[in-house]
């Protein structure tokens, strides 16, 4: 989220005051880190958890720490952004260079913009730069045709089941990675459809509900603003099976600007892009690419840092746009 | 008499047929609740550029496949269909269905709101 933004700034603030569960304590530059420990808030700067350790090199004791981008549309070449490589690159160039190297990079999605090899080899090569895991899910975009997703999947997941879903555990948390891009639902939305719904319950059935679990998809996995095809239309399917866990982080891309939902104990969000902005949920005429004067591009761009201090409290999350990082 | 028995039935089922064809002509249309509608088009289209879709100005009454620059399906490039109202209606129904191995995998299901995303395209020439 931004200070850039009031108006969703506004909108946070009247979310977490109606649930009296978080509280905006603290703005780091277009960010703002979310900790929530027992429906307990508490705050710090994205630096906090190396002031803790002393150590630069490491977060606090028993912390994970990852990065989400999305959407970085390798290909795409409109006034919005003309050089959406360029930016990558530049994103890619701030994670190498965070004190606190993360464990892995989570990319929601919208890798290229129109799925060519062209695009994919493009981006696969800037995304090598990266020295730790990097772990997909597809947007619409990467999917060749509109309905085949195997040149994805051969390239980005290829030890993935279905049309790309699969999970893993790091740092005590479980991660699922979800796939609503391939076959959509009336008017655009997402769709997971009930085989990966199946999937979904099958694997987390063996897991204690302390696990904290970690969804990231494409689309977002709530109704933002489904008149645009914002959201997912089974993903109260999938969201049912995590009820009984204590601790649900679900990242998505998509939309391409920062907007959190917290409802109970989950907590929705959506990242910024690396290549270009679109409009909040409803403001103008549609979710295209919304070109800014160059100066401000890449104050409206960015990455998502992650933070699990404690392994059943969830998650820290800050935004960060490129023009602060 | 067989022949009359034919006719008619030929004739009740040209006539259904026509009413389902005229659906789209017959359900007015609200340009203005189409262009507030067409915003969910424009994850992949807009009126003047080729995107992930071909651009749309003009599109009501021209060939389908006919957009200079944009790289159609094969199915949709030889399809013959041009975009008349009760095409979209169709295409906007179902691609799959009016074109199988058309490349567009948006669907609506609201006939109404078909109808204001076409009247507001046949604003858009």
């Amino acid at each position: 989220m931004s200070d850039r933004n009031p108006k969703l700034s506004a909108s946070i603030t009247e979310a977490v005051g109606r649930r009296g569960l978080l509280k905006c304590m603290a703005w780091a530059g277009a960010g703002v880190l979310w900790t929530l420990g027992g429906g307990v808030a508490s705050s710090g700067l994205l630096g906090a958890a190396r002031a803790e350790t002393g150590n630069p090199a490491k977060g606090a004791a028993g912390s994970l720490n990852f990065v989400q981008i999305s959407d970085s549309h390798i290909g795409f070449k409109k006034p919005a952004n003309p050089d959406t490589l360029a930016t990558l690159r530049e994103t890619i160039a701030h994670i190498r260079a965070l004190p606190v190297q993360p464990s892995f990079v989570i990319h929601t999605g919208d890798i290229t913009h129109l799925a060519t090899p062209e695009q994919f080899d493009l981006a696969q090569k800037a995304l090598a730069e990266l020295s730790m895991p990097v772990h997909y899910v597809p947007g619409e975009h990467d999917i060749v045709d509109g309905s085949d997703p195997r040149p994805y999947l051969e390239r980005f997941a290829p030890g993935a089941k279905g049309d790309g879903w699969y999970s893993f555990d790091a740092g005590g948390a479980h991660f699922i990675a979800l796939v609503n891009v391939v076959h959509t639902g009336d008017g655009g939305i997402g769709a997971l459809g009930p085989a990966q719904v199946a999937w979904l319950r099958d694997d987390v059935a063996h897991l204690p509900s302390s696990t904290p679990v970690v969804v990231f998809a494409h689309f977002p996995l709530w109704a933002l603003y489904p008149e645009w095809g914002w959201g997912t239309t089974d993903a109260a399917a999938a969201l049912t099976a995590l009820n009984r866990f204590g601790s649900v982080t679900v990242l998505n891309g998509h939309i391409h600007q920062v907007q959190q939902k917290i409802e109970g104990h989950m907590t929705f969000h959506t990242a910024r892009s690396t290549a270009y902005p679109q409009p909040a949920p409803g403001q103008g005429a549609g979710p295209g690419p919304l070109a800014l004067p160059a100066e401000q591009l890449r104050a409206a761009i960015g990455l998502t840092s992650v933070t699990s201090r404690h392994v059943h409290g969830p998650l820290a999350i800050v935004d960060r746009a490129l023009a602060d990082a | 008499m067989p022949d009359r028995r034919l006719m008619s039935l030929i004739l009740a089922a040209a006539m259904i047929a026509a009413a389902g064809a005229a659906s789209a002509l017959t359900t007015p249309g609200d340009p203005m609740r189409g262009k507030a509608l067409y915003g969910v088009c424009m994850s992949c289209h807009s009126l003047d550029d080729n995107d992930v879709g071909p651009r749309h100005r003009g599109v009501v009454g021209r060939r389908a496949g006919a957009v200079p620059g944009f790289h159609y399906s094969p199915a949709l490039a030889g399809s013959g269909l041009v975009w008349t109202p009760v095409n979209l209606d169709r295409w906007l129904s179902g691609p799959q269905t009016l074109v199988p191995g058309a490349r567009m995998f948006f669907s609506l299901s609201d006939a109404q709101k078909r109808a204001d995303i076409i009247a507001y395209l046949a604003t858009q020439n």
